[in-house]
């Protein structure tokens, strides 16, 4: 008799296993756990898997479960591609989540457009580039470099140091800023960094250096003569490491945020936790969401999160001192995004996804506000001005509702 | 190890005690106990009004004078004024004593009258400064704020302090404030300060309806070297509608204080090479020792430097507030010591020894582990190693986290002085004196004492120091630690200056290498020659060509082409040895 | 010894060549999907990419194993290869980019009017195919000739050649470059006027690699087997003692660091069409340093080593990212200690290191006290 019992079990697991198994749609997690991006992207996996728990807990998308594929990109462009193609050829998902470095997107393009796949891109990027196959939800330089500019114009600020690593997310911004600010009436000699022309034609504005750079003496004592006569500001797309000793450089030096502030469009709540707090106070940020943002939805977002993260036992998960920042929050807006457009369309399939996403009529409220994808593949979101605090917050000062992400700006300004 | 080594951090340290102790009496002094009780309710209702009328108290407090209404202004800012609501429902604007008990929590004291906050028994309150609301500024409040402490600070104590305030009301070009500003003339004594006051005076002047006057004051600024009123000055000079003899001395102002820039660029750039020679320096003494001593090719140097930064974030929250990991699931918490004040600036110091000795002993394991296998095949150590520095980054990132980790630095290391518009870091200074006193230890270790004889001798024949009844297996095993030692103090210190994380040294060890290579392979005063000069050919050609990608590659090629010329270094160690 | 194989040796290479050449890409193309005996696209173009890495691996060999000299700068060769080969790719996009321009996206927004003059013969196959190798030897000769010339050896050549790909990597990070900055070279539609992302393509590229490797692979077997090869094992052991006996060392380290960079550079070139992106961080010096573990691991000095271990290596890390993102790192840098310590012949080593140590076992005991010359010579007082 219990060996009949213990058959049926095993029958009944089998099943309920099998039917489980059926009940699963994959999903892909393309970012880098290893190598020198790790820093950034580690985060990125911890939401999404956060996002695929919290759906799955509510019933999953279509009533099924989804099935992350979580895969190790490791800072290494052509092992990007390859892990696409893994993740399209032979795990078959319905959908991936990744990338964060332009070069990583732009290395994973070809293989999404070859296998019609579909990627949701998270992080703030200088954009000209638009593809079938990819969906961005970061933000495209017009919701984040221009707004900043908008505001530091609204504050008075009459100079401009444009300073940045040296590759192309930085380059692109500054040669779009350029021309924003002349066609504000910006002279050309109040911009700093210095300007590089081929012919008559700019070809680079901004002072850039090269990555991993250590040694800022001499940029910020340019920057403090710059400084010297008065409401100036320094627009910073320094990446990653490199702010550390920018900034401590930047404070030694005597600058303060009244001053001189550094507006920064790389460090988000999460790159703060290693950067010296106090160091930074009242310097300025600009992204669709910060942590301090103050409306149920973002409290219940923050909340659930860190319950997660304590009851979570995924291995290399960091529980202390976690913070949400913009990336993530983007992140888990995709998500949401690509579940409502799933069930609108009643399928997975990529074309007839992708079809209702470009129709305009998919959004999501997300801890941020509203987000809506529009027929470009960009995002409508909110845009906030902030401004850091000692505690590694920021205090939001200013707000653009309803930014219209437009991924081709380069010319679009005229001069006055 | 030698004297000099245990006199220096106890030298040190005294000093910094020093410090810390006119710090605090400065601070106690701000405190003046017995202020008038209208300006104390002045400042209460400056912090909690809001709006135009939070506008007009703030631009009055300026007349006080009061150092208390400064005390508060500057800590406001800060975030170090908190908003206590008590059960009635009142709000009062508090500032919480720098005295904490075990929890962290302090006594509470009341702007508006003076007096501690106490419960209804009349027993102190205490809190954490988590547990009140922030006073929170934005920049709007925190100009208006600024523009009162200009006003105070003209007559602040400190010069550098009223130098900048002045500097400010010139800038602002504003007439009304010409008058503050001649009556202050008269009453300054300090020579830096009279200069801002001339230089703020003239500004103000250029403003002035007159030519004459106009042209007095170009000429003026031209002959202060005044760089901020550059961008003034430049659109005097090229307003078409000013008086010719205006735009001519504007114009002769303009092309002088551009010169005195290159000057001022010049001392600027020297000091600024001897600072970047001096941290490349100490990160490549270590490797001067590991590397050109012993022949052991350390591609793990960058990450026991990293374990000297690591060292300093863990010193810095055991003095602070403790520290929690959860490295490969456990958690650990580290128990901190709440300390405040001085005694928390001071966190470094103590740091720099636990540095040396942590990634010394790190050093010896490594020494023992894998590179006492490998002194005979070099190349072989260059690769083990690099699979230790695998190794290492990974565990870093497993116990700290990938992210970088916060290191604040103490007050005494951030801030710098100017002379003549040359601006000096403390934590430059600080690293030029630090890099001359290790290097003189080195140097009093390796020539001064027996241990220094072994080493050298080992270090020149292996075997024949062992036939001679010299332990070679222990002073292998000290000289790597020595080496490793002072890699840790290198990382140490560059958690002062830069980020603290996993891949740390990787950002350094290209440049090691060069160095030492550079300066000769062995000789330790070599190191230090290329130290220094790469450090200014750096710095120089940043100035220069104004790009610092450029500049970077040009110094490895110019390097590279050195090597041409000689190859083994700027000293070369003499050797009859065939194979070198 | 002119003879370059054994009998059972040239049994086993053909064996190998015809299953690699022949017999794995029949199975892609000619088995239904799904069965038991398919090997799928994306396999055949990982082990398409596998074969490549190998390529560059065997050029490593040559000059490490054989002739003692660790080149830190082998990715950097590689990378000019990839380069070569993808600015010829880039040209091939033709209008179908994102701009509908002629010039390559990246040129476009950087906002360059025409192709710059250096880009104009990369039209050609054939001229991208000769720079592959060109570009790569005359690089390798000029440093080469420097370095040699003035007697730079062991360590120093290292960390020289280190240096050089650190300025080279930043240079090419550079947009004014003209080579897409850190976004690199990506995005290829066409190669030779197929398709390069179907299947077929890649299937071909996959046999042009594995042939090629081959032909890497016969070529220098016969070269360590010609004279040459003595002298350049003979600089290895001792490079003062070829220079007393009047051979120009130098001409021979030289003439070999150019063979095993144009090497590299084939390597790359295939790599790039299969992988479909070359950007800067190809020639990190880390990059370099793996392709030292991959040698190291199959086993040095044996030119079937660097296959090995380039292919065991690559197959490893494919599935560890996958499975311990988190301790692949520590995997690699452990792997890479034990190998150095313990494993000096590597993993082809691996059975005659088990004979051996079989055999002192058995002659120990009769033999008594047998002096290994590898042991430290060092006395303990």
């Amino acid at each position: 008799m219990k060996k009949l019992f213990f058959t049926l079990l095993l029958a009944l697991v089998a099943v309920v296993n099998s039917l489980q198994a059926q009940e699963t749609v994959k999903v892909g997690v393309l970012h880098s756990l290893s190598g020198t991006m790790a820093i950034s992207e580690t985060s990125l996996r911890d939401v999404l898997l956060f996002a695929f728990d919290e759906i799955n807990a509510s019933g999953g998308v279509l009533g099924k479960k989804i099935q992350p594929i979580v895969v190790d990109g490791a800072s290494n462009w052509p092992l990007f591609a390859e892990k696409a193609k893994q993740l399209l050829e032979q795990d078959k998902v319905a959908v991936t989540f990744g990338c964060w470095t332009s070069v990583s997107r732009k290395s994973v393009l070809p293989v999404f457009e070859k296998d019609n796949g579909l990627l949701f891109y998270p992080v703030q990027y200088e954009g000209e580039e638009l593809s079938k196959n990819i969906f961005y939800t970061a933000e495209a330089v017009n919701q984040q470099a221009i707004p900043a500019v908008d505001y530091l114009l609204d504050q008075g600020k009459k100079k401009f140091y444009l300073i940045g690593t040296d590759y192309v997310y930085p380059q692109t911004t500054n040669l779009v800023l350029l021309e924003y600010l002349l066609s504000k009436g910006i002279p050309i000699e109040n911009i700093g960094g210095g300007l590089r022309k081929e012919g008559d034609k700019v070809v680079s504005a901004g002072k850039y250096t090269p990555f991993g750079h250590t040694d800022y003496q001499q940029i910020v004592s340019e920057i403090k003569q710059f400084a010297a006569s008065g409401d100036a500001c320094v627009i910073n797309t320094i990446n990653g490491d490199s702010n550390v000793p920018f900034f401590k450089e930047y404070s030694a030096s005597g600058l303060t945020a009244d001053d001189c502030p550094v507006v920064s469009f790389s460090l988000s709540e999460d790159e703060f936790r290693g950067l010296p707090a106090k160091d930074l106070v009242g310097q300025l940020g600009c992204w669709t969401y910060f942590m301090s943002i103050d409306t149920p939805a973002n409290k219940k977002f923050i909340a659930d999160f860190q319950k997660w993260l304590s009851s979570t036992n995924v291995p290399g998960i960091v529980k202390e001192k976690r913070v949400t920042c913009s990336p993530m929050v983007l992140s888990y807006d995709g998500v949401y995004l690509w579940k409502a457009a799933v069930e609108k369309a009643g399928t997975f399939d990529v074309d007839k996804v992708r079809d209702v996403l470009e129709s305009g009529s998919i959004s999501f409220d997300g801890p941020g506000g509203k987000v809506t994808m529009q027929k470009n593949h960009h995002v409508t979101k909110t845009v906030y001005i902030g401004e850091t605090k000692a505690d590694g917050q920021f205090k939001i000062l200013k707000t653009y509702t309803d930014v219209y992400g437009e991924p081709f700006l380069k010319g679009t300004f005229a001069k006055k | 190890m030698g004297n000099p080594f245990a006199a220096g951090p106890a030298s040190r340290i005294a000093w910094s005690w020093l410090v810390s102790i006119v710090f605090l009496v400065t601070i106690q002094l701000g405190y003046a106990e017995d202020e008038k009780p209208e300006t104390r309710q002045a400042l209460a209702s400056a912090i909690t009004s809001t709006g135009d009328e939070q506008a007009r108290i703030i631009d009055g407090l300026a007349e006080t004078g009061s150092p208390l209404v400064r005390q508060i202004l500057v800590s406001w800012p800060r975030g170090e004024i908190f908003l206590y609501t008590d059960p009635a429902g009142t709000i009062i604007p508090v500032t919480l004593d720098a005295d904490q008990d075990g929890a962290g929590k302090a006594k509470a004291k009341r702007i508006d009258t003076g007096v501690w906050l106490t419960d209804a028994a009349g027993q102190p309150l205490t809190f954490t400064s988590q547990e009140l609301k922030l006073a929170e500024t934005d920049s709007k409040l925190r100009k208006l704020i600024r523009n009162t402490l200009d006003l105070l600070t003209l007559a602040d104590p400190q010069p550098a302090n009223r130098v900048s305030a002045v500097m400010k009301l010139g800038l602002a070009q504003k007439p009304a404030n010409l008058a503050v500003l001649e009556a202050r003339v008269d009453k300054e004594k300090d020579k830096k300060v009279q200069k801002a006051l001339a230089e703020a005076i003239a500004l103000i002047q250029l403003k002035n309806t007159d030519p004459k006057i106009q042209a007095a004051a170009v000429s003026k600024l031209a002959d202060l070297h005044s760089i901020s009123s550059l961008d003034i000055v430049k659109g005097v000079a090229a307003d078409k509608t000013a008086d010719p003899a205006v735009t001519a001395a504007a114009t002769a102002a303009v092309k002088s204080i551009n010169g005195y820039i290159q000057v001022v660029n010049f001392f600027g750039t020297i000091f600024r090479g001897i600072s970047l020679g001096s941290i490349l320096l100490v990160v490549a003494l270590g490797l001067a020792i590991t590397f050109g001593l012993m022949g052991v090719i350390n591609m793990a140097h960058g990450e026991i430097m990293a374990i000297g930064a690591y060292t300093v974030y863990v010193v810095e929250n055991v003095f602070g507030r403790g520290l929690d990991l959860s490295p490969f699931g456990m958690r650990i918490s580290i128990p901190g010591l709440n300390a405040t004040g001085a005694f928390y600036e001071s966190y470094f110091l103590f740091s720099l020894p636990i540095a040396f000795l942590v990634a010394a002993v790190v050093g010896i394991l490594l020494e023992r582990g894998v590179i006492q296998f490998l002194y005979k095949r070099p190349l072989e150590s260059l690769l083990a190693t690099w699979g230790v520095s695998q190794v290492l980054q990974q565990l870093y990132r497993l116990i700290f986290g990938a992210a970088n980790v916060q290191v604040n630095s103490p007050r005494w290391l951030s801030g710098n002085f100017t002379f003549s518009d040359v601006i000096f870091g403390y934590n430059r200074l600080f690293v030029i004196a630090f890099a001359a006193l290790i290097v003189f230890g080195t140097w009093l270790l390796l020539t001064k004492t027996p241990l220094g004889l072994l080493i050298r001798a080992v270090m020149q024949n292996r075997s024949m120091a062992s036939c001679m009844g010299v332990r070679t297996e222990r002073v292998n095993m000290l000289t790597f630690g020595f080496g490793s030692g002072l890699a840790g103090l290198a990382g140490a210190f560059l958690s002062q200056i830069g980020n603290v994380g996993p891949s740390l040294g990787q950002n350094y060890i290209v440049d090691c290498f060069m160095t030492v290579v550079l300066g000769g392979v062995g000789s330790i005063f070599g190191t230090v020659c290329s130290a220094i000069g790469i450090g200014v050919v750096d710095q120089s050609l940043q100035q220069i060509l104004l790009n610092p990608v450029m500049g970077k590659i040009i110094v490895l090629a110019a390097i590279i082409l050195f090597l041409q010329w000689r190859p083994a270094g700027i000293f070369v160690t003499k050797s009859r040895s065939l194979e070198g | 010894m002119n003879q370059i194989f054994s009998r059972k040796e040239g049994i086993a290479v053909l064996i190998c060549a015809v299953l690699a050449i022949v017999v794995v890409p029949s199975l892609n193309a000619f088995t239904p999907a799904g069965s038991f005996l398919h090997i799928s696209d994306f396999s055949i173009n990982q082990w398409g990419q596998y074969l490549t890495l190998a390529i560059l691996a065997v050029g490593v060999d040559l000059l490490w194993g054989y002739t003692g000299l660790l080149s830190l700068g082998q990715c950097l060769f590689f990378a000019l290869g990839g380069y070569a080969l993808g600015m010829h790719l880039m040209l091939l996009i033709g209008k179908l980019g994102q701009y509908k321009s002629d010039l390559p996206d990246f040129m476009v927004f950087l906002g360059y009017q025409k192709l710059p003059a250096h880009w104009e013969p990369f039209h050609s196959f054939w001229f991208a195919a000769a720079m592959t190798m060109l570009v790569p030897g005359i690089v390798a000769f000029v440093l080469g000739f420097l370095t040699f010339r003035s007697r730079i050896k062991g360590v120093y050549f290292s960390i020289l050649t280190q240096a050089v790909t650190y300025a080279a990597c930043l240079l090419f990070f550079r947009n004014e470059f003209t080579f897409g900055g850190n976004n690199g070279l990506t995005d290829y539609k066409f190669i030779l006027g197929h398709d390069i992302r179907s299947a077929a393509t890649q299937r071909g590229l996959y046999i042009v690699s594995a042939i090629v490797l081959l032909l890497v692979f016969l070529f220098c077997r016969w070269l360590i087997s010609t004279k040459f090869g003595k002298i350049q094992r003979a600089v290895r052991d001792s490079e003062t003692r070829v220079l007393f006996s009047g051979y120009a060392a130098a001409n021979y380290k030289l003439f070999v660091f150019v063979i095993s960079a144009m090497i590299a550079g084939i390597g790359g070139a295939l790599y790039v069409p299969q992988v479909g992106i070359i950007n800067p961080s190809a020639m990190s010096t880390e990059k370099s340093l793996e392709v030292i573990v991959w040698v190291a691991v199959g086993g040095r000095a044996t030119l079937v080593g660097p296959i090995v271990g380039a292919i065991c290596v690559n197959a490893l890390k494919s599935w560890a990212t996958t499975k311990y993102p988190d301790f692949w790192p520590i995997m690699l840098g452990g792997l890479f200690i034990i190998v150095v310590l313990f494993l000096p012949k590597g993993i082809v080593g691996i059975p005659g290191q088990i004979i051996a140590m079989l055999r002192k076992k058995e002659t120990a005991p009769e033999g008594g006290a047998i002096s290994s010359p590898t042991a430290a010579p060092e006395v303990k007082p």
